[in-house]
């Protein structure tokens, strides 16, 4: 039924931490009908992208946030009913956000550039309102203000993780070392230097070929989470190649069964991301976390696939939750949709929480090598990167040495050396390898 | 049975020479009559031409009442008049156009447009503003009373209830206490037989209200209302025995209410023989006819007093429309009073 | 200097105002020969006769009425009502006329009612209240709750020589159990001036009255788990000292307030609001209340142990605050 009474659009909470939204297209122009629940607006996070649903059936008759601009949470994008009430005059942006792009051939090989989106908070680190919501008090909130820091990224000993005056003070009073986060990674900003984090060096005037496009909240959050991660681990990559053969003996065999049957598509990085789920129980400082004095393993796995979003705009991680209990097929079936549901913006904060341990797979342009970021607050990353073939020493049964052409990938492990150790890491991807160059099945 | 004295008319002009007044006073108390009934009058054509907000009263009958007592005080003593007792205010000098600036609320009135109405008094002409909660000027009164008592000063308080504000406790504990300390006090009751729309016998269970005084160890006299000379004469043998550190009176005055509680009120409920009656004792009226049978009041005089009264009245409303509005900004001023606010006559 | 009890000091002002100031006279039930149900007037009608300290019969409305009615006449009255809970006896002459007067008329109403408050021994819901927020409430009267014998001196001096209405809340529990040196000679402690009873940095305690020494206690149990208390005495609940809790709430950014009143509207409502206007940038934690419940006072020593807020009740809101 259409609605006589106005009913208000809002930003969505679109997770724990999430303060603000970016609208980055408008489905629907004022004076259009919408159903409930209709998609009526497209919406970017620092966590997600998504789709706003139409609360309420009827004529849109205010749009009051434009597209580009960006609004905290709660703020009345527009209207749906009711009179169409002046709306007040905002200037659009410049430039609407590129559409997003469909999802490159193989999907979740869609190009993502090594890796994080938001850090998972872990559970003991979990902001405790029951609504979800992360509580940052006022004084809080005027301090990080003051002194450009983002309050999630601090160690909380407040109620339920809660950062209290005196934590995010020590934090500033320490140049942003002291109040390592127990659950969540540190979060070092510039150090100390009082600059709003959310109010970048103004761009100014472009000179002459420069055009100039606002920084979207997705963006700003890669940004600073990349930028954190790097000042919080000690980055060290391995690589190992690996022979596929067997691996892509065993794809042929599956492709048409998974394809006629399940209607999804036993990637390699399928194969590579079983593989790893595998051979992590084996190394749970890989899948484990350094949390403050303490060091975190797990019984399982939370596996993260960095996909990006719109092309060279976005990036994000969906997780597949408890990934050891996944076989082949499940696991192809939950890439496949975490693949679908972030081209298609329909992933929820949910999806994006609480990996431990992520695969990045930028080897679909064919890339061979790379040196990804770790996705804080986890130990390690996974690169996997183009298959190609290559002439390669094998030797046969009777020990004879030759040459012959094989499938090869280079596989890289980038971890953080202050947990993870080069020979602990080296002995993962001879396992890693081994599992995958003698695939007979599915590995159960 | 009445217990309190029950005062006899005044006769003769030599009785009232004896109590005080000479000739040219009985003609200013003439004029003071007249000016307060036209303060109220002009008042009430202002009020319905919408130029004074908020309700408004008059004392229409009560003027020999207010006349009468107020002619009796020292410029030394205080009182705490009411709503009827414009006359008061005239008597002890508040000049009409400030009246009507109170009236309506403007900054020349003694309240400054804080206070409407009759809700104002010149602290510096003895003088203490009513409220609306009318007996709970009685313990104020009985406070100045004691201020006297205990400073040892030859001064007078005069409090001022009606016969509806004889009900309640305010009047009781003031009466108990003044009489207890034998304080120097009139308690003057201008009964004008109703409060609001309750008559008398639904007011009080005795005769007179004055026969409580009895009770309260002091003495009641009822008088009537109407007659200006023997309010006076009673008014003055209080205040001259309170003076003289004899106590409290309790004086009653039988008095009329020739309008409604207020000008929004017909008064329905007053059986109509009661205000032809009333008609008939109208106290200006009546005092008039007195002056002319006993002090020779003539024509001419009687003209030019009307003529200087209605001078008075039309000169006064000018000025008072030419009185500002108060200042919004001003509201939140003197709430709470300065050190430098008690450098007052009373304070020094 | 010299050791007085809270009660001691209160007669110590009042005498030293009655000595320097003829204006200034005492009337109140029992005052007199008596000397006053608490005996703060012990001794009081043989220095200064019958007509400065005088026995009223029992009708508030005559001594506050009266006090008023006095006090316009130039004198400097000082009323005592036996209970402070008897003052609702008298509150058309407070709020009605010495209230309004200034404003409404211009002429100031100088009295001083002095109102024995508070509970703590069975008193019972009519002679255990703490009503200074009814009167904090009224343009025009200031309230004032000393805690110490110093400001108990002190602030009846100011008080009386204050133009206008002021209540002054001695709380019968202090009477005699608080002893402290009191300055010999006259000295004013200003209305409207908040005392830091004990500096901390973590929680502010806003309180007055009896509960300085409830917050006191409560804060010396946090010590020990290393929570660092500031205590605000406020001393005058109207005027009220905000910059100096703003001050506070600023410094700590955590904020309890105790007060022995009930809950609901009572003064505590006002100082968290304000605080929540003005200092919100500056809070880490909601601002608290702890304050008795919206009950009658009760008689029955268990019930009012759980009426009163009792040491271990603060301890417990200060600890909630300091893990927030």
């Amino acid at each position: 039924m259409a609605t006589d009474t106005a009913v208000d659009v809002v930003m969505p909470q679109m997770g724990v931490s999430v303060s603000e939204g970016t609208v980055t297209r408008w489905l629907k122009q004022e004076g259009e009908q919408i159903e409930a629940d209709e998609p009526l607006l497209e919406i970017s996070t620092d966590k997600v992208d998504t789709e706003v649903p139409s609360p309420a059936s009827g004529t849109v008759t205010q749009i009051l946030v434009q597209e580009g601009e960006t609004v905290a949470v709660g703020t009345k994008l527009g209207q749906i009913g009711g009179a169409a009430a002046e709306a007040p005059a905002q200037e659009a942006e410049p430039e609407a956000p590129a559409e997003p792009e469909a999802a490159a051939e193989e999907a979740p090989a869609a190009e993502a550039p090594a890796a994080p989106a938001e850090p998972a908070p872990a559970p003991a680190a979990a902001p405790s309102s029951d609504n979800g919501k992360a509580f940052v008090s006022p004084v809080v909130a005027r301090i990080a203000s003051e002194h450009g820091v983002d309050p999630s990224q601090i160690a909380g000993t407040g109620k339920g993780g809660r950062v209290t005056k005196k934590d995010i003070l020590a934090f500033v009073e320490s140049g942003g070392q002291a109040a390592a986060a127990p659950a969540t990674a540190p979060a070092p900003e510039a150090p100390a230097a009082p600059k709003p984090a959310a109010a970048p060096v103004a761009a100014g005037t472009p000179l002459p070929g420069e055009t100039i496009e606002p920084v979207t909240a997705m963006r700003r959050g890669v940004a600073e989470h990349m930028r954190r991660s790097l000042d919080t681990s000690a980055h060290v990559t391995s690589a190992i190649e690996v022979d596929f053969s067997k691996v892509v003996a065993a794809r042929e065999a599956l492709k048409k069964e998974f394809q006629a049957n399940y209607g999804v598509n036993p990637t390699y990085l399928v194969f590579a991301a079983r593989a790893t789920v595998l051979t992590l129980a084996d190394y749970p400082y890989v899948n484990g976390e350094l949390r403050g004095d303490s060091i975190i393993t797990r019984n399982f796995v939370n596996l993260g696939i960095a996909v990006e979003t719109q092309e060279g705009k976005g990036l994000i991680v969906p997780v597949i939750r408890n990934a050891e209990t996944l076989n082949m097929l499940g696991i192809a079936k939950a890439i496949a949709d975490l693949a679908d549901r972030a081209r298609n913006k329909k992933l929820v904060p949910d999806d994006v929480q609480g990996g431990t341990f992520t695969i990045t797979n930028p080897g679909g342009y064919g890339t061979f090598h790379g040196t990804p970021v770790i996705n804080q607050p986890q130990s390690a990353i996974l690169g996997t990167y183009a298959l190609v073939k290559r002439p390669w020493v094998v030797s046969d049964e009777q020990g004879n040495d030759a040459i012959a052409i094989r499938p090869m990938m280079n596989i890289t492990l980038t971890y953080d050396h202050r947990l993870v150790d080069g020979a602990y890491a080296g002995r993962f991807l001879r396992d890693l390898r081994e599992r995958l160059e003698s695939w007979e099945g599915d590995g159960d | 049975m009445a217990i309190a004295r029950e005062a006899e008319p005044v006769g003769s002009l030599t009785e009232v020479r004896e109590a005080g007044l000479d000739r040219d006073d009985l003609l200013g108390v003439y004029r003071n009559m007249l000016i307060t009934r036209g303060v109220e009058e002009r008042g009430h054509i202002l009020y319905r031409q919408g130029k004074i907000p908020g309700s408004f009263y008059t004392g229409r009958g009560n003027e020999a009442a207010a006349v009468g007592v107020a002619t009796a005080m020292t410029s030394e003593d205080v009182g705490t008049p009411l709503h009827r007792d414009m006359g008061v205010h005239i008597v002890r000098g508040v000049e009409p156009w400030r009246i009507f600036a109170n009236y309506m609320g403007r900054v020349d009135g003694p309240a400054r447009g804080r206070d409407g109405n009759v809700h104002m008094a010149d602290e510096r002409l003895g003088m203490i503003a009513m409220v609306s909660h009318l007996p709970a000027m009685l313990p104020v009164a009985t406070g100045c009373a004691l201020a006297f008592r205990i400073r040892e000063e030859a001064r007078v308080a005069v409090g001022w209830f009606g016969e509806g504000a004889s009900a309640r406790g305010d009047a009781h504990e003031s009466m108990t206490f003044a009489g207890t300390r034998k304080l120097p006090i009139v308690f003057v009751c201008d009964n004008n037989q109703w409060a609001y729309s309750t008559p008398t016998h639904f007011e009080y269970a005795t005769e007179h209200v004055a026969d409580r005084a009895e009770a309260y160890g002091f003495e009641g006299v009822v008088v009537d209302g109407t007659d200006v000379l023997a309010v006076y004469r009673e008014a003055r043998r209080a205040i001259d025995k309170a003076r003289a550190g004899g106590g409290p009176t309790l004086l009653e005055c039988l008095t009329l209410r020739m309008e409604g509680h207020a000008v929004h009120d017909d008064a329905f409920y007053v059986p109509k023989p009661m205000f032809e009656r009333w008609a008939e004792s109208d106290p200006i009226e009546s005092f008039r006819t007195w002056l002319r049978a006993n002090a020779e009041l003539t024509d001419s005089e009687e003209d030019e007093i009307a003529a200087g009264v209605k001078k008075l009245l039309t000169s006064s409303l000018e000025r008072a429309e030419e009185s500002p509005q108060p200042d919004p900004a001003t509201l939140t001023d003197g709430v709470y009073a300065t050190p430098e606010d008690l450098d007052t006559p009373h304070h020094k | 200097m010299a050791e007085l009890t809270y009660l001691q000091a209160i007669s110590d002002g009042l005498r030293t105002e009655m000595r320097r100031d003829k204006r200034v006279f005492l009337i109140g039930e029992d005052v007199g020969v008596y000397g006053g149900a608490f005996k703060v007037s012990a001794g009081f009608q043989e220095e200064f006769g019958p007509w400065r300290v005088i026995d009223a019969p029992l009708a508030e409305t005559a001594i506050v009425g009266g006090a008023t009615g006095a006090a316009m006449m130039g004198l400097r009255p000082v009323a005592e009502m036996q209970f402070a809970d008897f003052i609702s006896c008298a509150w058309d002459h407070l709020v009605t006329i010495a209230a309004k007067q200034r404003w409404r008329a211009g002429t100031p109403v100088p009295i001083v009612v002095r109102l024995p408050s508070g509970g703590g021994f069975s008193g019972g819901p009519f002679h255990s209240q703490n009503p200074e927020s009814s009167f904090a409430h009224i343009p025009g009267l200031k309230c004032v709750c000393p805690a110490t014998p110093e400001d108990a001196k002190g602030l009846l001096i100011s008080a009386i020589e204050d133009p206008n209405p002021v209540l002054y809340f001695e709380h019968k529990h202090l009477y005699r159990r608080i002893k402290a040196e009191v300055p010999e000679e006259r000295y004013t402690t200003p209305l409207g001036k908040a005392r830091t009873h004990r500096e901390g940095s973590d929680i502010s305690v806003i309180t007055w009255g009896a509960m300085v020494y409830t917050a006191e206690e409560a804060a010396q149990q946090l010590d020990a788990d290393g929570v660092s208390v500031e205590v605000i005495d406020l001393r005058t609940v109207m005027p009220w000292d905000k910059p100096a809790v703003l001050e506070s709430a600023r410094k700590t950014s955590k904020v309890l307030v105790l007060h022995e009143d009930t809950r609901t509207g009572g003064f505590g409502a006002e100082i968290a609001a304000t605080i929540a206007e003005e200092a919100f940038e500056d809070l880490d934690a909601p601002v608290k209340r702890i304050a008795a419940p919206d009950t009658p006072v009760p008689f029955s020593p268990a019930l009012e142990k759980a009426f009163i807020p009792q040491v271990e009740d603060v301890v417990a809101g200060l600890r909630e605050l300091a893990e927030y």
